[in-house]
């Protein structure tokens, strides 16, 4: 246990920090005007990430086992990669290299104060507290999402090549790093790992929102407040540690990628800078090769950015659009474009990149759930505390508003077209659940909220009727506080299925060591075992196998027609359409809850009972 | 201040939130450690063996009676003791060409207020 720990432990860095961090002495130098230390730190981590998803993706076009040592081997040839680039492009010169203005600035945007260092460090010990305790009810893999991430992972560590999924579900970026750590480290899949990732793609996620909030404002208070709200407001609802628990690899990542994208966006125009250009396309491609509605969602709130900002400055809209012609189009923005596009088109091509999954998510929504959230949904999705927040900080940022700066079209345009999204898809022609579109709307209302406070605080310093300005700042906060924290007590009231897991386990451990899947054929229930997601990990046969009976609504589709066996053959195993079923599917052996279909199953004398625990029943049909 | 300790802390908060959830997750995946249950099942479920086994998984050692039924008959009754996660394996001695025209071989354990049972069901 120990051991498996340090190796973890040390594998993090090695896997998160080198490349990520050669790749940014390449890109800034030792020593940059351009980026902070605090920034470089935050970026170090994205980057790795998405070089490693690039370095996999190549190994496997050139068909090279995905192997631990081949993995070391590539990390450290890209950090070589990055220093011998680093060593050529500012070695000759960095003796010159003094601490120019523009550093002073950069550095100093993140120097805080003594009160705003320990409000930030108090922030971030209860976003890591709240989360750890909630975390450690739930740490045991078990989340159904997460069986079936975990199923491809080991799929990649078991054959050494990438899978082909056969379905726009999974996207590669959601498997790959979990299989580096995997084979660099030694840790199994069903282990703490896959959690403690995304719990760490979580804080990070905090971290990257910071320093998009940090250049659209630059505002020191903004920035602390933003590390209150992103980290320990709603911190255990979804999308934070309940996504972690939950497995929902893409919306994490994308979560914390999202803010990478349009920080280098926001500094290229700003700064006219064509390495920032470069940088935003290459995390662009991250999101792209990461989750595909994050990318979605990603995408329009690019195109309501910038839609915006030309409407809002309609006199200079060809002058506007001409500046950012010549920003992308010099040649590191190109490059990255070019390698972009190579990557696209001829060595990994993500499954989700046809024409029906793309006419899937748009057009007008076709079912009741892809209709838009209620105000009420949305308030719940994200939090009462934090729309309210959002919605003050919109309305501040509107009284003092500037057009020409790119705060302003950010900000509005990147709430206003994700609330739309949530609230009215069909204006936009988006066709996608509205619950998953309303779980990004978290990004925007909180950079926001941290800019209604900090301006908040600065209106009270100024306010000449300082006594209502105070009491209208505690009955607000007094609202955030207990509002936005009201779900961490959730961390400390959760129950603990260990036990549930772990008999689950057994069960499938038995069925792996007792049956000949050749010729065997399991079907389990999903409805009433906890962790039965996993199942498929004992087996490795396939990723539908063993059979499983879904949530029982998924068989009421008035779309089209869905196979009823899985469902019949645990709900009604006599009657003749699961016969039928029975003949069909040759399943010969079920996995049920022992107190509710178990109990059932115990009256066919068409079956045997060969395994039973408190928690669950196996039976082989005669 | 400089941002450097913003970063160090969160390093050594995520060191230390790593530990404690990996440590947790290691000792609770485990079969018996502060669980409390058993398991009863056939070793061979595809054929007309009768070997079965008895996991114990309640946290102490304990004893179990169990029983065998040819139909309604019962063939064997015994004890066995088997410790804290630990697996006995029972092979019983059966003639199982003479099964008394029996359809349903029964195997029963108990232990406290609790009873598994297994069978197969031989047409």
């Amino acid at each position: 246990m120990v051991l498996d720990l340090l190796k973890l432990l040390l594998a993090i860095p090695f896997v998160f920090f080198l490349p990520g961090y050669f790749f940014s002495l390449a890109v800034f130098g030792r020593s940059s005007e351009k980026i902070s230390f605090f920034e470089r730190a935050v970026l170090i981590a994205p980057f790795s990430l998405i070089l490693i998803d690039m370095a996999v993706l190549a190994l496997n076009k050139m068909n090279v086992p995905i192997k631990g040592m081949v993995l070391i081997g590539t990390i450290l040839i890209i950090s070589l990669v990055g220093f011998i680039i680093y060593q050529y492009r500012f070695k000759k010169n960095s003796k010159s290299v003094e601490k120019s203005e523009e550093t002073s600035r950069s550095e100093e945007l993140f120097s805080f104060s003594f009160w705003q260092t320990i409000f930030i460090l108090v922030s971030l010990v209860l976003a890591v507290f709240i989360r750890v305790a909630y975390l450690s009810d739930t740490i045991l893999p078990s989340s159904t999402d997460l069986g079936h991430h975990m199923y491809w992972v080991q799929m990649i560590v078991e054959s050494g090549k990438l899978p082909v999924y056969g379905m726009p579900d999974f996207i590669i970026g959601e498997h790959i790093i979990f299989a580096v750590f995997n084979l660099v480290s030694g840790v199994g899949v069903m282990t703490a790992l896959p959690s403690l990732i995304l719990f760490f793609i979580n804080i990070l996620g905090i971290f990257t929102l910071t320093i998009l909030v940090a250049r659209l404002f630059r505002n020191k208070n903004a920035i602390a407040l933003s590390f209150f709200v992103a980290g320990v407001l709603y911190a255990v609802s979804a999308p934070q540690s309940k996504y972690v628990s939950g497995g929902v690899v893409g919306n994490i990542i994308g979560d914390m990628l999202i803010p990478v994208a349009l920080y280098f966006l926001l500094r290229a125009f700003k700064e006219k800078n064509q390495i920032f250009a470069g940088l935003f396309l290459f995390s662009f491609l991250g999101i792209l090769y990461t989750h595909h509605l994050s990318a979605f969602v990603f995408i329009f709130s690019m195109a309501a950015v910038l839609f915006l900002y030309l409407a809002l400055n309609i006199k200079r809209a060809f002058g506007i659009i001409g500046n950012w012609a010549r920003i992308f189009l010099k040649p590191v923005p190109i490059l990255f474009f070019l390698f972009s596009i190579i990557y696209l088109l001829f060595i990994f091509t993500p499954s989700y990149f046809d024409k029906s999954a793309v006419s899937q998510a748009t057009g007008a929504p076709s079912k009741i759930t892809r209709v838009g959230l209620s105000l009420d949904q949305i308030e719940m999705n994200v939090g009462s505390a934090r729309l309210l927040l959002g919605a003050i900080g919109i309305a501040l940022l509107f009284l003092n508003f500037k057009p020409k700066k790119y705060k302003y079209s950010f900000t509005i345009g990147w709430t206003s077209v994700l609330f739309i999204m949530a609230y009215k898809p069909g204006w936009l022609y988006v066709n996608i659940p509205s619950d998953r579109i309303g779980n990004y709307l978290f990004l925007p209302l909180s950079v926001v909220s941290a800019y209604a406070l900090a301006k908040y605080f600065e209106l009270l310093k100024k306010s000449s009727t300082r006594f209502f300005a105070s009491a209208l700042l505690y009955t607000l906060l007094f609202f955030v506080i207990t509002n936005g924290l009201s779900d961490s007590a959730e961390a400390f009231k959760t129950r603990p299925q260990f036990q549930e897991t772990m008999e689950t386990f057994h069960s499938a451990q038995y069925l792996a060591e007792t049956t000949d899947s050749s010729k065997d054929v399991i079907l389990k229930d999903h409805v009433n075992i906890y962790g039965d997601s996993w199942y498929k990990l004992f087996f490795m046969k396939d990723y539908k196998y063993p059979l499983s009976r879904g949530n029982l609504s998924r068989y009421d589709d008035p779309t089209k027609p869905r196979e009823m066996c899985t469902r019949d053959m645990i709900s009604k195993p006599e009657s003749a359409e699961a016969l039928k079923c029975f003949s069909e599917t040759g399943v010969n052996y079920i996995a049920v809850n022992a107190q509710i279909e178990g109990k059932s199953f115990e009256a066919y004398p068409e079956f045997s009972k060969v395994y039973g625990s408190n928690y669950i029943s196996i039976f082989k049909r005669n | 201040m400089p941002s450097k300790i913003i970063i160090i802390t969160i390093l050594a908060l995520l060191l230390i939130g790593f530990s404690i959830l990996f440590i947790i997750e290691a000792r609770n995946h485990n079969y018996d450690y502060k669980k409390d249950w058993v398991a009863v099942y056939f070793a061979n479920p595809g054929d007309n063996s009768l070997d079965f086994a008895i996991e114990n998984n309640e946290g102490e050692d304990a004893e179990y009676d169990y029983k065998i039924l040819f139909g309604n008959d019962k063939t064997i009754e015994e004890k066995v003791a088997v410790e804290a996660g630990a697996k006995q394996k029972i092979s019983p001695a059966l003639d199982m060409n003479n099964l008394n025209g029996a359809e349903k071989i029964m195997i029963i354990v108990s232990n406290k207020d609790a009873e598994y049972k297994i069978y197969k069901n031989i047409k």
